[in-house]
């Protein structure tokens, strides 16, 4: 093979990836021109355009994945959710409520079930009524109006809150905000409401099915939950978003009647109570930690 | 917000299943993959300043992928130090690596979809991530080097490694009876 001065790379390798720089239309007409030329004046190199082009169009022709219609609208809500949390939520208001009441609406519209929860009617200056009045909701109420309380009168200890926090969640009509055992539909709704959200493994074929999720307010700031179900039992995993990345063994923190372990892996420092034996418990623990990784 | 969300995010789902799907290996990973993506793309949508919202959306899920990968199948990630003996395999054999036998394009042509599709998975991680984004996705190879941050003449290199692989696997699949 003769030199060119053509511009084109002489070594073998060079004018191979100008090839496939061709058929992949990354060049310019003139050096396309120059590389077409080279191709017809020698036919290993035409061999291996030809080659190139029919691998380009046997992979162009492999079938691609389905975008199904719930996938697509699964990803559409990511969008629509917190385009609704933003323009709905009243200022004054932490957006959960508001978040809560979408939910709510579509799944809960009986209204003798909104009755405040002990812990409610102890804060008594609150006027839930007025509350009621203003947003015409229901159930939200329950639960809703209490964490409104709650933010505003937060003094406990962060496990005392979160206690409370659950024994709440028994009284209310709803123990979750999003009735749902798709992760699927779990983490995008924490994620739209609060910007974050925390692995939601389901572990239904370990006996511990993912029923849903809400939001709670700890020490003034609104932190994904997650709930579990073991048999007739509820579990209430509170994960809080770390920023120091600690990471602590699981500590059994139990108060109030309830059980109780806190642990964290770095990126959540997790509370799991529920009304289980300590071992049952830990078991669970044990299963999440193992299935978050 | 949403409305941009959903212009520059939705279009390109197709795309972005596609890249999960040949990066973690198979389509029910993939779902995953790109859910979490889109809420990455969803947080950073304000932080993206036009151009190709293929590729921006694609660099997510490509990123999504590894974390993804490397929380749930360590053993299956590549050790970031191999990639640089890979290139210079590339780049010393490269596409000289047979001067003539190289299969007839008609028998690549006539390739079936599983020996192909097997053909692409058995290829070794940065060609077939190269090799994907271009014939697959579609992307320039000024976008995919920016994605990968490598020089422009290692995306040739790794691309054209790449089809050579696959040409000769190909090529191999029917010389067997």
């Amino acid at each position: 093979m003769t030199a060119h001065d053509d511009g084109l790379p002489n070594d073998p390798e060079g004018i191979m990836l100008m090839i496939h720089a061709l058929v992949d239309g990354e060049l310019d007409a003139a050096a396309a021109l120059a590389v077409e030329r080279r191709i017809a004046a020698d036919p290993k190199l035409a061999a291996e355009h030809a080659r190139i082009l029919a691998l380009q169009g046997a992979v162009g022709r492999l079938p691609r994945p389905d975008v199904s219609d719930a996938f697509r609208a699964r990803i559409a809500a990511i969008g629509t959710a917190s385009a609704q949390a933003q323009d709905e939520a009243p200022p004054a208001l932490p957006g959960l409520i508001a978040g809560a009441a979408q939910q709510r609406r579509a799944t809960d519209t009986r209204p003798s079930q909104a009755r405040p929860s002990p812990r409610a009617r102890r804060f008594g200056s609150f006027d839930w009524r007025a509350m009621a009045a203003s947003i015409v909701m229901t159930a939200v109420l329950a639960s809703g109006a209490t964490q409104w309380v709650m933010f505003n009168a937060a003094s406990d200890s962060v496990a005392a809150e979160i206690a409370g926090d659950h024994r709440r969640s028994l009284l209310a009509a709803s123990p979750i905000d999003i009735v749902s055992s798709d992760r699927h539909t779990v983490k995008p709704w924490l994620d739209a409401r609060i910007g974050v959200s925390p692995p939601a493994p389901d572990l239904a074929t370990d006996g511990f099915a993912l029923i849903g999720g809400r939001v709670e307010v700890v020490s003034g700031r609104p932190v994904p939950a997650l709930v579990y179900r073991h048999r007739e039992h509820l579990i209430t995993l509170v994960a809080e978003p770390q920023q120091g990345g600690r990471v602590t063994e699981p500590k059994d923190v139990s108060s109030g009647g309830f059980s109780m372990v806190h642990w964290s892996d770095g990126a959540f420092s997790y509370w799991a109570i529920s009304d289980m034996e300590r071992p049952e418990l830990d078991d669970f623990v044990a299963r999440f930690r193992k299935a978050a990784v | 917000m949403a409305e941009r969300f959903n212009e520059v995010v939705l279009p390109h789902l197709g795309d972005a299943l596609a890249l999960a799907r040949w990066l973690t290996g198979n389509a029910a990973d993939a779902e995953d993959v790109v859910q979490d993506a889109c809420i990455k793309a969803h947080t950073g949508i304000a932080g993206y300043a036009g151009g190709n919202p293929r590729a921006w959306l694609l660099t997510i899920v490509r990123n999504t992928s590894y974390t993804w990968m490397s929380r749930n199948r360590p053993r299956g990630m590549m050790a970031v130090g191999d990639l640089g003996d890979l290139d210079e395999m590339a780049a010393a054999h490269g596409t000289n690596v047979r001067d003539e036998d190289g299969p007839e394009a008609s028998l690549i042509a006539k390739a079936e979809t599983a020996a192909l599709e097997k053909a692409i998975a058995g290829l070794p991680q940065p060609f077939r991530e190269t090799l994907v984004l271009r014939d697959i996705n579609g992307l320039s190879y000024r976008d995919i080097s920016v994605m990968l941050s490598v020089p422009i003449g290692t995306v040739m290199s790794r691309l054209a490694r790449a089809r050579s692989l696959l040409a000769s696997e190909l090529g191999e699949r029917h010389d067997r009876p």
